[in-house]
């Protein structure tokens, strides 16, 4: 098929491939060459995709179907698009305070107000805790988070009570005469101040959630040894999620089940809500919606708790949407994180230590702090060889909001880290930025600090050349008080769960008596696709046209679980799972198939919703056309062949056990790895910065659909050039002074350019036809190409996020050299990429 | 005061409905008239999911109240769907092109769109990145939401073209 | 910038509970039978009224806590966000806007017109370009496709690019009441943080630029955050040239993101400019003391210090932009 009736090819009309052997697909787990053992794949690279093979029958195709049909149209339905009758409309009240004791709480006001169903605080929670799972790190606290807080208040905006009513505004008018008497308590707002000695203790078991430790060999006299050591301290900030859906859900009761249905990244959270209320697990279904963007703020529990808790106390539905503002105030953010580092190196610019230390604001309470510092650590080295390592990665209370996932999940935040530090190192030795990353890229083979092996192509290299590439000539400068400046930045992320978390997914396939398909999967949907590429990869093995696949997501109820989607796991593992599913599906059928056409089970061939014989010629006759998938189905019920199968996809775990030496740590299945290049123009009066050009290359290992792989890379860029330049969550004393849309600035259609993305192909993903997750990977990047670009420009380095123009002007004012804690130091005028 | 009748005219349709005062158009067409793909995203009028088209200019739903609509033209993105249910051409490049990731934007941001291609034949891509603005998306970098502007510009282009030799 | 706010109640808290905020409010609900629905009491009466005359009328019989509601831009997301609870809205969208109208050398705009009418304006394009070039940064699409000239000056936001032209090109904002028209200098107009010399009972009914003469040249400069986003500072500046010598004749300043609101450039510093053509040096200088006399205020975007490094950039941007322009035109007569 060429390239251009690929091209012309429109949704949902099928697109025909001559006949195909049938694919045999390795195990899934392990790397694989780049062939896939399809000896028809063609190479067909394009510009932007060098290495691609020709794109299977959909596998590889920029296809557009099921949810994004009903997008363009309006018509998808999100949590909130849900009205049942007798619906309640719930409101969480909130604390007005960082850090107080509650001497009393007085809803009497708000149940006599006429429209008022409910009014619930802490006492009406039959357990009110939230436990985070261990993560597994030393000295871990175990901390609960009340659902509804009775006694204490962390944070402003924690919730203290719970309002149903008969509408929204009476709910809300209610909500603001629940009255709360506090007895205010010092807070500690900077985990730095936290750790101090004497501090106030968000927790009373001490202000530390946790303390990761990643050690390999000998740090101290590796940098006592090193020819140069270069020292530097970054920050940056409390970043909001901003999905233009906010938080919402409706809930009822159906059956005696309480049952929710909510835009949430992880169904298992029923488990949770039916300890909350004492109920037995069964009793307790929860349904994801197709969300409206999350990039984690929807990891972690929402409205559930408080829906679960008023449906079941007033017996009616109830609808929670939270508003924006709320959404601001008072869901999870993302850590800001110090780190400080000190890079070790030889002469000619090899890494010969590391000595890191980060420190993530945990917030009031864990969520997934715990783990982000993990990843921080983790990943703290990024993809260069580093012999000698010591990491120490501590969350830390404070009485600001809480801090959880959020898209890059502490693999983000390093990334200003090394990547400055990389700059650094070139500038102190007069290198080449591009060549002393060169020197010490990590290689397929390689162990790295966590003790692991990279078992699969290490592409950073081919993504570095793309990327620099794409900047092509250097833009002048438009005016004598203007510079421009060029910067990149490579980066590694993991896809798929830590692995000491034993991550498995299941997927339950079943042809229909018309041959349509239905697919099952507990996964969940953020946006990026993730039901949508289940059908693809389905559809590619069994051969049924796109619209006659239906996929059923979320749904504790019905679906056979397949985990949360976040830790870019969900292409790795639901795939797998489905590509699994699929495989056996196809097995079971057709030796059935086979005896009908008379054909070795070999030859059966699955291609346009039927079944054939391969290497049949047409004057065969009847023969040749094969069966439809519904005479099929008919012929397997009377051979007692059930078409369905379910699968349950554990990832290869063959790697070092938890039994590793101390400081040793098993992480991750696998990585991808990527490229930045940008090039800015800063406006030295004003320290403004703008984007005038703007790249990204990543690995994808290979592309099950390259038009969302290309808005994830687009998307990522974008949300990654807000936090690097105008997102910032201010807090005061704990409290948020941003917490408008009009205030918290997410970057528009007008502020950046055109993204140019270029995607690499190495074909040793471990997803499924050698896929590589990378919705996380493409944002880690953006700061410091960003960072570097301007230290390129004005030569001097910024260390602190957002890039503000006032933090610009700072910088270009401080060349007096007086700052503080290294953050300002002038860069020799090093030459541009 | 309490309720009173209104009749708002939405995508060709009128309804005759029973408002306060006080509610806000955006609520009335999602509670009220069912129609979700109107859609709260702050409140504010700065992240535009709540955009319906008054008479073929872009608003905000959030911020006028249904009783001050009366008998204009409303329409909202369903408006813009064929008589079976089929595809605007706008809407079909955009799906072809990538536009849309979780969706939630789209309304807004396709009515937006096509209310610009209403007033100007061919605007740069310069003009309509400014039109777009105001539509808040979190997922897609707007590239793609151009780039779908853009080939539905170019192909109606064309097709006049085509008409008229 | 954008037709938001700065709002003087504590935005941190929505929900918060408020003591005797609503104890008295919302009694009564009614049950509609037929609907089945639940009404709270509205919020607020509403009257849509379709002549100033009617306006004025209804806001004194409405009381202290109604409001005239025009594009609503700025006036519902303070009652979105509960922090603005008018007992009656006053919908002004029934008068009509006249099509912009010059006059005596004046640029006249009913206080209902749209800043997107003022967009596509020939009219104000030829006489008043300033004011085209300002709008262009106000909001978004949606902001200026209803939000209103007359709505804008009376919000008295201290980022309004209105409030800058109109202070730049000797605005004159026209005023309706009990008492009858009144005509107000903008100089006078913008008094404290979104605080405007409106009495409670008067509409704005127009504003009055002057028109663009030959020999003039104008500038607008602004700094957000991010398009759409409220200015961190902005400029406007116009520069008349001497009608016999090509020498500065008569210069204004419009500065917004100054102070609690809209100011005018001190005229005594700019008056050191008049009968000369300035050097970039002379022109920092006056840029550095008119930002002298303001009084930024830090605030969740900027701080006061960044402001007044950016405001003196501005100013001397502006006032160089003008005069180039100034002189452009002079020279092509």
């Amino acid at each position: 098929m060429s390239d251009a009736s690929l091209a012309a090819a429109r949704p949902g009309e099928q697109i025909v491939v001559s006949e195909a052997p049938p694919v045999s697909v390795p195990p899934p787990g392990v790397a694989q060459p780049h062939s896939l053992g399809l000896e028809t794949c063609e190479p067909q690279g394009t510009e932007t995709r060098p290495n691609a093979v020709a794109p299977m029958r959909v596998v590889g195709q920029p296809v557009a179907h099921h949810d994004f049909i009903e997008k363009v149209k309006g018509s998808i339905l999100y949590a909130a698009d849900w009205k049942l009758p007798g619906m309640l409309y719930g409101r969480v009240v909130r604390a007005t305070v960082s850090s107080a004791r509650i001497v009393s709480i007085h809803t009497d006001k708000a149940r006599a107000l006429r429209g008022v169903a409910a009014v619930l605080t802490g006492e009406d929670v039959p357990s009110n805790q939230l436990l985070e799972k261990p993560s597994g790190g030393p000295g871990e606290l175990r901390v609960a988070m009340p659902v509804l807080a009775r006694d204490r208040v962390r944070f402003a905006g924690e919730p203290i009570a719970l309002v149903a009513a008969e509408t929204q505004q009476i709910a809300d008018d209610a909500a603001e005469l629940v009255q709360v008497d506090y007895e205010e308590m010092p807070g500690v707002f900077d985990p730095e101040a936290a750790l101090l000695p004497g501090a106030p203790r968000v927790h009373d078991d001490g202000n530390v959630l946790v303390s990761w430790h990643i050690q390999r060999g000998d740090v101290q006299a590796a940098l006592a040894a090193a020819d140069v050591v270069v020292e530097g301290e970054y920050r940056t900030q409390h970043v909001e999620h901003a999905a233009l859906e906010t938080e919402s859900g409706v809930g009822w009761i159906e059956n005696d089940v309480v049952t929710l249905r909510v835009s949430t990244q992880i169904v298992e959270h029923a488990t949770e809500i039916a300890e909350i209320l004492k109920l037995p697990a069964n009793k307790v279904r929860l349904i994801a919606a197709y969300m409206g963007g999350s990039f984690g703020s929807k990891e972690g529990m929402t409205v559930e708790t408080y829906l679960a808790l008023l449906v079941w106390k007033t017996r009616r539905p109830v609808r929670m949407i939270w508003s924006r503002q709320e959404s601001i105030l008072a869901s999870t953010k993302g850590h800001p994180f110090v780190m400080r580092y000190r890079t070790g190196a030889t002469n000619d610019g090899r890494i010969v230590a590391q000595d890191i230390d980060l420190i993530g604001d945990a917030g009031a309470y864990p969520n997934k702090s715990a783990r982000v510092l993990f990843y921080g650590a983790a990943l703290s080295c990024g993809p260069y060889l580093t012999p000698n390592l010591s990491v120490r990665s501590r969350a830390v209370f404070t009485n600001n909001v809480p801090t959880s996932a959020f898209r890059g999940f502490g693999a983000r935040q390093v990334t200003l880290g090394y990547e400055s530090q990389m700059d650094r190192l070139a500038e102190t030795l007069g290198m080449d930025k591009a060549e002393v990353r060169r020197r010490n890229f990590l290689h397929k083979g390689d162990v790295i600090p966590t003790g692991e092996t990279l078992d699969t192509a290490v592409a950073v290299g081919e993504t570095l050349e793309r990327a620099l590439a794409r900047l092509e000539e250097p833009s002048a400068p438009s005016g004598p008080s203007k510079r421009v400046g060029r910067g990149f930045a490579c980066n590694m992320h993991p896809y798929g769960r830590t692995v000491w978390f034993k991550d498995s997914a299941s997927a339950w396939l079943s042809i229909q008596a018309d041959g349509t398909l239905l697919i099952r999967c507990g996964v969940t949907d953020v946006g990026g696709g993730q039901a949508a590429s289940l059908c693809q990869i389905a559809s590619e093995i069994l051969g049924v046209p796109l619209e006659r696949i239906s996929v059923y997501i979320g749904d504790t109820a019905l679906t056979p679980p397949a985990g949360g989607t976040f830790a870019t796991r969900q292409l790795f593992m639901s795939g797998n799972a489905v590509m699994q599913a699929a495989l056996k599906l196809r097995e079971l059928v057709a030796p059935v198939a086979a005896e009908a056409l008379g054909c070795p089970v070999a030859g059966v061939v699955f291609e346009n919703g039927r079944v054939k014989a391969a290497g049949r010629s047409p004057s065969a006759g009847a023969s040749a056309k094969g069966i439809s998938l519904g005479e099929l189905v008919s012929l397997c019920e009377a051979r007692s062949v059930d078409p369905t199968t379910l699968y349950l996809f554990h990832p290869d775990a063959d790697r070092r056990g938890s039994d590793a030496e101390p400081g040793q740590l098993i992480s991750f299945p696998d990585y991808t790895y990527g490229t930045h290049a940008a090039e800015v123009e800063v406006d030295l009066e004003t320290g403004e910065v703008e984007v005038l050009k703007y790249a990204s290359c990543h690995d994808a290992g290979r592309a099950i659909n390259p038009l969302r792989v290309e808005g994830q890379m687009q998307g990522g860029a974008m949300q990654g050039l807000g936090y690097a330049l105008m997102e910032e969550i201010i807090l005061d004393e704990g409290k948020i002074a941003s917490s408008l849309l009009a205030n918290y600035l997410v970057p528009t259609s007008d502020d950046m350019p055109d993204v140019m993305v270029d995607i690499v192909e190495s074909g040793e993903g471990k997803g499924p036809m050698n896929a590589r997750g990378l919705g996380e990977a493409v944002i880690g990047n953006v700061a410091p190409t960003i960072a570097n670009a301007v230290a390129d420009a004005i030569g001097f380095r910024p260390t602190q996020l957002p890039i503000t123009p006032e933090r610009v002007l700072a910088l270009l004012e401080g060349a007096d050299g007086t700052s503080a804690s290294g953050s300002v130091s002038p860069v020799p005028s090093a030459s541009s990429q | 005061m309490s309720a009173r009748q209104v009749t708002l005219q939405v995508n060709g349709v009128a309804h005759e409905i029973s408002v306060t005062p006080d509610a806000l158009l955006l609520d009335v067409l999602r509670d009220q008239l069912g129609m979700n793909d109107v859609r709260y995203g702050c409140g504010e009028g700065v992240c535009g999911t709540c955009t319906v088209l008054l008479d073929g200019e872009a608003v905000s739903g959030c911020l006028v109240y249904a009783v001050q609509v009366e008998f204009r033209e409303i329409t909202t993105l369903a408006g813009l769907l064929g008589e079976d249910e089929s595809l605007h051409p706008l809407q079909e490049a955009f799906l072809r092109l990538g536009g849309t990731q979780c969706g939630f934007c789209t309304p807004g941001v396709i009515l937006t769109a096509y209310s610009l291609a209403q007033r100007m034949p061919r605007p740069t891509r310069e003009e309509i990145r400014y039109e777009l603005g105001g539509s808040l998306c979190r997922c897609t970098g707007y590239a793609k939401i151009i780039d779908a502007v853009e080939s539905y510009l170019d192909d109606r282009v064309l097709a006049s073209e085509e008409t008229r030799s | 910038m954008m037709a938001m706010f700065e709002p003087a109640v504590d935005t941190t808290t929505p929900m918060a509970a408020a003591p005797g905020a609503l104890e008295n409010a919302h009694a009564r609900v009614v049950l509609d039978d037929w609907e089945r629905r639940w009404y709270g009491e509205p919020r607020f009466n509403y009257e849509l009224v379709r002549s100033y005359e009617e306006a004025v009328f209804a806001l004194r019989e409405h009381g202290e806590g109604a409001k005239a509601l025009a594009g609503g831009q700025s006036l519902v997301p303070l009652m979105n966000l509960r922090l603005l609870r008018p007992s009656a809205l006053i919908d002004l969208n029934g008068i009509g806007a006249s099509a912009p109208q010059l006059d005596g050398g004046r640029l006249w705009l009913s206080a209902m017109t749209r800043y997107s009418q003022v967009l596509v304006s020939e009219l104000a394009r030829f006489q008043t370009p300033l004011l085209t070039t300002a709008i262009a940064y106000v909001g978004n699409v949606r902001v200026r496709n209803r939000g209103t000239i007359g709505g804008a000056l009376a919000h008295g936001q201290a980022t309004s690019e209105l409030a800058a032209v109109a202070l730049a090109l000797g605005g004159e904002i026209l005023a309706y009441g009990p008492t009858g028209t009144r005509v107000i200098d903008a100089e006078e107009f913008f008094v404290g943080h979104l605080k405007t010399d409106l009495r409670p009972e008067e509409v704005v009914t127009g504003l009055r630029l002057e028109a663009a003469q030959p020999r003039q040249g104008s500038s607008f400069k602004e700094l957000a955050r991010r398009s759409g986003a409220e200015a961190i500072a902005g400029v406007a500046a116009n520069i008349t040239l001497s009608p016999e010598r090509d020498v500065i004749g008569g210069v204004r300043l419009g500065l917004i993101g100054v102070d609690e609101h809209p100011v005018a450039g001190d005229r005594t510093v700019l008056s050191a400019l008049v009968g000369r053509i300035p050097t970039p040096a002379e022109i920092d200088e006056v840029a550095s003391q008119v930002t002298a006399r303001t009084a930024p205020v830090t605030d969740s975007q900027s701080t006061a210090s960044y402001r007044r490094r950016l405001v003196r950039v501005l100013i001397r941007r502006a006032l160089t932009e003008a005069l180039e322009r100034a002189e452009e035109r002079a020279s092509a007569e």
